[in-house]
């Protein structure tokens, strides 16, 4: 069955970039070329959060060179960093509509750091969700992520920026301080960001911080070796 | 359903229904056999040929062959040429034929022919001193269409012809596919050697179409058989479509409702071009240059396959000029040729029009379709720009 959907995919694919136009008005080349699924023609016709949010805004923006299309999240996030409004403007596909739709609709609610954890697995939180699609569809679904990933980053970096308090803040979204780094990979021997992430949860979210917590490891490592006893040949006999 | 887009193919005419129809039922004889019931398909199919013979004003009826479909005739046209003159090994064509001669010709460079392509101006039109300056000694073949299948652009094939003989001895193939039946023609006033078309462009089924091989003109067999169609193309005559094929070309000539769709495509473009700011007109103004049925418009900074998308949902059926995708965009070769801006190319729609069409579909789909731009605009993220042609618009 699966061997079957994927060579009809490849078919419809090969006809769609052969030819270069489409003509897909019976009902039934719709719903197989443009609408992968009920959802997606749901939410492509009559999408949700089209727009730009009033106030506090915070944008994301992307693009693909390889389909042309071109996607603006925008979100406003209150002072306990939470999303209150999730907007979008796209001029790509009906199933970059969909998936721009939903993932709005998903992160309203959520603080950056869950709305950032759900876009990193743009699998779970869109392809599945809006239904059996072309596998290369998967692309638009990760280009609406990478959007809304790219708005919670610019919002990152501007609380980053204000941060008033006396420890520097590193993961924003899940609201980690430089101390309480710097403290684990001391205390637990931390050497990589996988392993920083696992252990306080920095750099879970956009990710906008992983070159900051690359800073402190690789501090931390000149230090390590700095204490550690000179290597036996350099030491004197 | 309204249907405009009769250039992708068109509802097969009643008439043509009819007169094919006995020759799915009560006839039902080879046309190579000997006896009676080959005998009456036989004379069907010559009747036939002078209906397309005569539509095309083709000095003799022997010069029409009947092929599957109008990429059959083009790759026969063009294959059949270049095995007879196998020393030359230099085509010229334009980057803006269908993709039965554009993709023929890029395989052919591939395998060691030189080809020129030529290009057109950002009207779609085509520059005659470039195509004087390709013509060489050692130029096998021209193949220049009629009417662009996109955009409706008539390239002046008569002059074209004329530069051809006096410039080289190549021989002239048009790619007629998306003319036939919507303008007149006269094959025999003009210096065109080959012309393809295609039935279901007008009213006749799909899977018949048709080669003009102008009578002294050596071509090469396509498919290699039977002694069907003087033992040019083999393969037994598929008789029903040949009929339905003559009706239609019977139809085309004696009533071929121009001048309806003439004003129906007239009135739907200016309407559009002046109600809708981001709307414009691909190809050429000069509507006498122009297919009358046909009006390539881009929505600047929309997605071409979400208009399509809503218009569909509102029962109208029109064809875009890109077509997204994410592992390969292709933005028309057509539009590209011409130098649209990529936003303009990406939100192209093909409305083309047809016999079948009413005043009453005109005006549905002048209503819908604002609404489809406007919701569309209100989606786009090129917002900035989108807000000054508007104000520019007033």
């Amino acid at each position: 069955m699966k061997v079957c959907r994927t060579l009809q995919t490849k078919l419809t694919h090969y006809y769609i970039s052969s030819s270069g136009r489409t003509s897909p008005h019976a009902g039934v080349c719709a719903t197989d070329r443009l609408m992968t699924s009920d959802l997606v023609k749901q939410l492509f016709i009559n999408p949700k959060n089209v727009g730009a949010v009033g106030s506090a805004e915070f944008v994301g923006k992307a693009g693909s060179l390889r389909c042309g299309a071109t996607l603006r999240f925008s979100l406003s996030i209150d002072e306990s960093r939470r999303i209150t409004d999730a907007k979008f403007r796209s001029s790509g596909c009906s199933y970059l509509v969909a998936a721009s739709s939903l993932l709005t609709e998903q992160v309203k609610g959520k603080t950056t750091g869950e709305a950032a954890a759900l876009a990193q697995h743009p699998e779970s939180s869109v392809v599945e969700r809006l239904g059996e699609c072309s596998p290369d569809r998967t692309h638009c679904a990760f280009l609406a992520c990478e959007a809304l990933i790219s708005a919670i980053k610019a919002y990152s970096d501007a609380v980053r920026e204000d941060w008033p308090g006396d420890e520097a803040l590193i993961c924003t979204c899940f609201g980690v301080s430089e101390r309480t780094i710097e403290r684990e990979i001391s205390a637990r021997g931390l050497r990589t960001i996988a392993e920083v992430t696992q252990t306080c949860n920095a750099g879970a979210g956009c990710r906008s911080c992983y070159p900051l917590i690359e800073e402190i490891l690789s501090q931390h490592s000149r230090e390590r070796d700095l204490l550690l006893p000179a290597p036996a040949k350099f030491r004197l006999a | 359903m309204i249907y405009l887009d009769n250039n992708a193919t068109t509802r097969v005419a009643p008439e043509v229904i009819e007169a094919m129809r006995p020759y799915l039922t009560e006839h039902f004889g080879n046309p190579s056999s000997a006896h009676s019931l080959g005998q009456t398909m036989k004379s069907a199919v010559e009747r036939a040929r002078e209906q397309v013979a005569e539509l095309l004003g083709a000095a003799e009826t022997g010069e029409i062959a009947f092929t599957s479909c109008g990429s059959e005739s083009d790759n026969w046209a063009i294959r059949g040429v270049l095995e007879e003159s196998p020393g030359k090994k230099h085509i010229v064509t334009t980057l803006v034929e269908h993709e039965a001669v554009r993709n023929l010709c890029a395989r052919l460079e591939q395998q060691g022919y030189e080809v020129t392509w030529l290009g057109v101006d950002s009207l779609g039109e085509l520059d005659l001193d470039a195509l004087r300056e390709s013509l060489r000694e050692d130029t096998a073949l021209v193949s220049i269409m009629l009417a662009n299948n996109e955009t409706g652009v008539l390239f002046p094939i008569e002059q074209i012809g004329r530069i051809v003989r006096e410039r080289c001895n190549a021989v002239f193939h048009v790619d007629g596919v998306q003319a036939v039946g919507k303008i007149p023609i006269s094959l025999r006033d003009m210096e065109v050697d080959l012309f393809a078309l295609s039935g279901h462009k007008l009213h006749a089924p799909q899977g018949i179409g048709a080669l003009y091989i102008r009578s002294g003109v050596k071509l090469a067999s396509f498919i290699i058989g039977g002694s069907q169609e003087s033992g040019r193309r083999g393969g037994t005559s598929a008789v029903p479509n040949i009929v339905a094929l003559g009706s239609a070309c019977e139809l085309a000539r004696t009533s071929d409702g121009h001048e309806a769709i003439r004003g129906l495509r007239n009135r739907l473009e200016d309407e559009i071009l002046t109600k809708i700011p981001n709307a414009r007109l691909n190809g050429t103004p000069d509507r006498e240059k122009r297919l009358l049925n046909t009006s390539n418009i881009s929505f600047a900074y929309v997605e071409g396959e979400n208009i399509l998308v809503h218009l569909n949902e509102a029962g109208v059926c029109v064809s875009t000029g890109s077509a997204c995708h994410s592992t390969t965009h292709e933005s028309s070769p057509t539009l590209r040729a011409m130098n649209v801006p990529y936003t303009a190319a990406q939100g192209s729609i093909r409305f083309s029009l047809g016999r079948f069409n009413t005043d009453d579909e005109i005006e549905y789909t002048l209503k819908v379709l604002p609404g489809v731009i406007n919701k569309l605009v209100e989606m786009s993220p090129y917002d900035k720009e989108l807000r000054e042609l508007y104000a520019a618009h007033g």
